[in-house]
């Protein structure tokens, strides 16, 4: 395919630097300092490094020791349009946004004369089937919010959706009871991130890191499944897993012990490892749900807004009919939920309530972000930078096996990632990249994950790929 | 449908309304050059909103007037405001007035549920929002744990814990009342583990079995919280809210238990011995409860300095001292919830300062007013072992903790805790007297020495709900709290010009119940 002459990044970010600077070791003495002072006031020690946002550019985020790194993780998959994005910059000095940030409004109560249009560009970008939206702060509030949704749409199910409470709900609620407190599940999938809330953790399944010492609600979980690569030499074998783990799914939801409002799922199981799944099995959740009575929730916190080659990942499943919710957050800057059925918006107000719901300055960013993202086209560039990357990796896998197995992301953009044979080799391959410039994240306990910008282009992959045959070659 | 009975727009308002908030802003920051220039003003309202309207301004019959109305209709197609006010005008609201889009002009003493510091539109504010800093905070949203600015940890140090209460020199960072909630509920169930744990590793069955929500590695801990109290309506804090049916029904909730919050006769000084009885029976029956779970079950109790959603219920030091005996001696952490105390209003930058704990609070969670959440601390040990475990991808947001630094610094600046404790007194002697003179429509006057976080209780809910409409009617927006009160939440530069402005509504508005 012919570059344009001046691509999207070189556009917004004619200064971006060509190659990454590696001065310091990692850490570097300045960012021990850093790192050591903000330590004492704020707990610090998940830091990679101490930043220096200022001079970050574009793909490349710069240390307080000057190493400028490319930067194919991204605040942990958030980081939509690069660093200091010019179109960015410009939004956040508009007086609208001065506004946004100075005013903050408690939304449910006061909305400001501009909330209807600052809602209308987050609708313009949402997923096929859905027109409404409710806004939360983080990926664990938006699924949390989307929980409580679903169990009042279950509640309301049960009890005619304009029908008062009765005096045991309301008194037994009080005592956190049922049945106004009722026992109600959402399930989920092994190895499932959904964010580290009291709720949200509950249906995370991920590491045991992440749950450890939190009481949490007995929900279930089924079985995401695990395929084999490449998928085209295991066909046979990857449908027959679908198989089985729908059919653990359907056995939840007929036999656990207490009605399940909603399904859960991630359309890339992310932080769990990088898991697809195919078409059909998400239609055949649709189809499972629909048939026991449950919602459907998508979390796109990790994978929406474009990564995948689609604004929205489960896109590329053509579910039909569409999920009942899904969520974002992260790269969108803005969380919470989309939606269509206006009785998953509870039957009185204040139910689906709290001081801010929502906070317009990040809204105001993620219409603008889904501006840039459908005017450049970028979800079609991402898939375009995917496919470039893609074969390259594979040849790497094919020369490297010990160190590239189950590459995942085929016709997924950007969004790749591959596996190590354990913890030890893939944690010292990451601290390694850094010394080639590059700063890479991992998923799961063996895996390494691409989590680059939506303006990470061929010559960024170039030199990914690069990075990554230096490492490997040195093993 | 109620009428307006606060005067027309005035020619000089309608000229004010279309000078631009920029403008609005630079006027005011002349006047804050002045200001350093040794020129005192007594009137911080003064000096922020050069402009700031005199009193109330009615365009419409009705509020939510024609126009507020249909923006509302078409937002309703997609976001639910079925809670709504009126629509608002940002653009045009002013220190301690809030516009609505039909050009109403309206003394605010609700705030955004309490959460306005300096007034609407605040020139300081301003600056710090057109802040390259600012700029770079929003669009390059860091993943604050694993990449954090280089500048932090002193955003922090002058700003959100320069403001640490007494006792306290850590912060964790959130994104609302509830999340800072429920993270230090997280520290609290995490570090009691680790104690009960001693220096082990987790054991194979607790790997094992948290995978599956089951105990021992998801065990059955608790919080403990009080009647009436709120707390947010996340899972874990809406466990921990009591405040209203509405807020919890059909939510699945933690079997966590609540003890009792004193229910205190006013006026306070004709009823101290009864009073005192209360607190004691409530102590009472808390360590009643506590002694009925084993012991290391009970993570944490929280509570709030007032029960704010609850219906603004007040205790006396005497009995958050003893909250504080109780917890040490059992060895459970207290969590004290500032969200809607916190942050100057109640005449003490925090709320609990007012007690003198012999022990300060081992959390002391915090939103709303500070715009940037989460919770203090001071014990190292509240921040787990392991890394990765009090964690999630943005940890706060460091735009806000901008706009903290500078809500602090001017707090500071104009001492406006100690003004709105001045103010507060005043109001609330002024409420007393006003209140005598129209015996049994208000009632429990409540706040005294207590800055400007006044409450009171109407008859019952009808006359009270009434009685808030009236209010919007004659030109304040005002809210409730509990089930038949009205809750004073007001800015930090609430002057007493603008008390009188709100007593003079009031005296008519009650004349009328
Ligand atoms: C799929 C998914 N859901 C939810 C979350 C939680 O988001 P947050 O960390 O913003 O709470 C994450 C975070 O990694 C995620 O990847
Ligand atoms: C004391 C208290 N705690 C917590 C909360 C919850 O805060 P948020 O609505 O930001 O989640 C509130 C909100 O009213 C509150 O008053």
């Amino acid at each position: 395919m012919p570059h344009p002459t001046i691509s999207v990044c070189e556009g917004y970010f004619p200064e971006e630097p060509v190659a990454p600077v590696v001065v310091t070791s990692s850490p570097g003495p300045k960012l021990k300092k850093a790192a050591d002072a903000l330590n004492k006031v704020f707990d610090s020690r998940a830091a990679y490094f101490v930043a220096d946002y200022a001079k970050s550019q574009g793909n490349y985020i710069v240390d307080v020791d000057g190493n400028s790194y490319l930067d194919v993780y991204a605040q942990i998959a958030s980081i939509p349009l690069g660093y200091n994005n010019p179109k960015l910059v410009e939004v956040a000095k508009s007086d609208k946004m001065t506004s946004a940030i100075i005013n903050r409004p408690a939304l449910g109560n006061f909305p400001g004369a501009d909330t209807e249009e600052i809602i209308a560009e987050l609708l313009k970008v949402a997923p096929k089937g859905q027109d409404k939206v409710w806004s939360g702060l983080s990926g664990a509030d938006a699924n949390e919010l989307a929980f409580k949704a679903a169990f009042m749409w279950y509640q309301s199910k049960k009890r005619g959706y304009s029908s008062g409470f009765s005096t045991e709900e309301t008194e037994s609620v009080m005592k956190n009871q049922a049945p106004g407190s009722p026992e109600l599940a959402i399930m989920s999938f092994e190895r499932a991130f959904h964010g580290r809330l009291f709720a949200s953790a509950s249906t995370t399944c991920s590491k045991p890191i992440h749950k450890l010492d939190l009481p949490s609600f007995n929900w279930p979980k089924a079985e995401f499944p695990s395929y084999k690569y490449p998928l085209e030499a295991n066909v046979a074998a990857n449908q027959e897993e679908d198989r089985r783990c729908l059919a653990i799914v359907e056995n939840l939801l007929k036999t656990w012990a207490v009605p399940i409002a909603a399904v859960l799922i991630e359309p890339i199981q992310s932080e769990g490892g990088d898991n697809h799944a195919s078409n059909e099995f998400f239609q055949g959740l649709r189809d499972v749900t629909l048939k026991y009575g449950s919602l459907l929730i998508v979390d796109e916190v990790q994978t929406g807004v474009g990564a995948t080659g689609t604004f929205w990942a489960h896109e590329h499943f053509n579910m039909s009919p569409p999920p009942d919710m899904v969520t974002f957050s992260k790269k969108f800057q803005s969380a919470g939920y989309y939606f269509h059925d206006p009785e998953i918006i509870p039957n009185q107000p204040y139910r689906q309530f709290n001081t801010w719901c929502g906070d317009p300055a990040r809204m105001i960013l993620a219409g603008a972000i889904g501006k840039e993202v459908v005017d450049k086209d970028l979800a079609k560039q991402a898939a375009r930078v995917g496919n470039y990357l893609y074969p390259k990796l594979e040849a790497l896998a094919g020369k490297y096996p010990a160190y590239m197995a189950d590459l995942r992301g085929k016709n997924r953009a950007t969004f790749i990632a591959w596996s190590f044979k354990d913890a030890s080799l893939r944690n010292k391959f990451l601290a390694d990249m850094k010394t080639v410039g590059i700063n890479v994240g991992g998923c799961a306990e063996d895996s390494v994950r691409l989590r680059p910008t939506l303006v990470f282009e061929e010559k960024h992959a170039d030199i990914l790929v690069a990075g990554i045959e230096k490492i490997l070659s040195s093993y | 449908m109620l009428s307006a009975r606060f005067s027309r727009v005035s020619p000089t308002l309608a000229a004010f309304r279309t000078v631009s908030k920029t403008k609005q802003a630079k006027s005011a920051t002349a006047g804050a050059i002045a200001y350093r220039k040794g020129i005192r003003y007594n009137s911080t309202a003064a000096l922020y909103y050069p402009n700031e309207p005199k009193k109330p301004q009615a365009v419409t019959d009705s509020i939510p007037g024609p126009v507020s109305v249909e923006l509302n209709e078409v937002l309703g197609e997609v976001f639910d405001n079925r809670a709504s006010y009126f629509v608002t005008d940002y653009d045009n609201s002013i220190g301690n007035y809030i516009s609505d889009k039909d050009g109403n002009q309206l003394l605010d003493v609700y705030c955004q549920i309490s959460s306005i510091p300096l007034g609407y539109n605040n020139p300081e504010l301003f600056k710090t929002a057109q802040s390259k800093e600012m700029a770079s905070a929003l669009i390059n949203r860091p993943a604050l744990a694993c990449f954090p600015p280089a500048e932090y940890a002193n955003i922090l140090k002058e700003g959100i814990l320069a403001a640490a209460p007494p006792g306290t020199d850590k912060v964790w960072t959130a994104l609302s009342g509830s999340c800072a909630n429920e993270t230090a509920y997280k520290a609290a169930f995490m570090y009691l583990a680790a104690k009960k744990r001693g220096s082990l590793d987790f054991s194979d069955e607790e790997l094992t079995s948290v995978m599956n929500n089951e105990a021992p590695g998801s065990p059955e801990t608790v919080i403990l919280s009080f009647d009436k109290g709120f707390h947010g309506r996340l899972f874990g804090s809406l466990s921990t809210t009591r405040s209203k049916a509405l807020h919890k029904l059909d939510i699945p909730a933690f079997k966590w238990p609540k003890a009792p919050f004193p229910a205190l006769k006013y006026p306070l000084n004709e009823h101290s011995r009864e009073n005192a009885e209360e607190e004691a029976r409530c102590l009472a029956e808390f360590e009643e409860i506590i002694c009925q779970y084993p012991p290391h079950t009970i993570a944490a109790i929280i509570v709030e300095p007032v029960q704010s959603e609850g219906g603004d219920n007040h205790a006396s030091s005497v009995f958050f001292q003893g909250l504080r005996d109780i917890t040490i001696k059992y060895d459970i952490l207290m969590i004290v919830d500032e969200v809607q105390t916190g942050v100057g209003a109640s005449g003490k930058f925090w709320a609990h300062e007012h007690w003198n704990l012999t022990t300060p609070p081992d959390m002391v969670t915090f939103s709303k007013k500070f715009q940037a959440a989460g919770f203090y601390y001071s014990n190292p040990n509240l921040q787990p072992k392991q890394a990765y475990r009090q964690f999630n991808t943005w940890c706060g947001d460091p735009s806000k903790a901008l706009i903290a630094r500078t809500i602090y610094q001017e707090v500071v600046k104009n001492d406006l805790v100690t003004k709105t404790a001045s103010v507060g007194d005043y109001l609330y002697k002024e409420l007393d007297s006003l209140f005598k003179r129209h015996p049994g429509k208000a009632k429990n006057l409540r706040g005294e020495d207590y800055g400007t976080f006044i409450a009171f209780d109407c008859a019952n809910p009808t006359k009270r709900n009434e009685f808030l409409l009236r209010m919007r009617g004659a030109g304040i927006n005002i809210g409730g709290c509990g089930d038949f009160s009205v809750r004073l939440r007001p800015t930090l530069v609430f002057e007493k010009s603008h008390a009188a402005v709100l007593l003079s509504a009031m005296e008519t508005t009650l004349q009328e119940l």
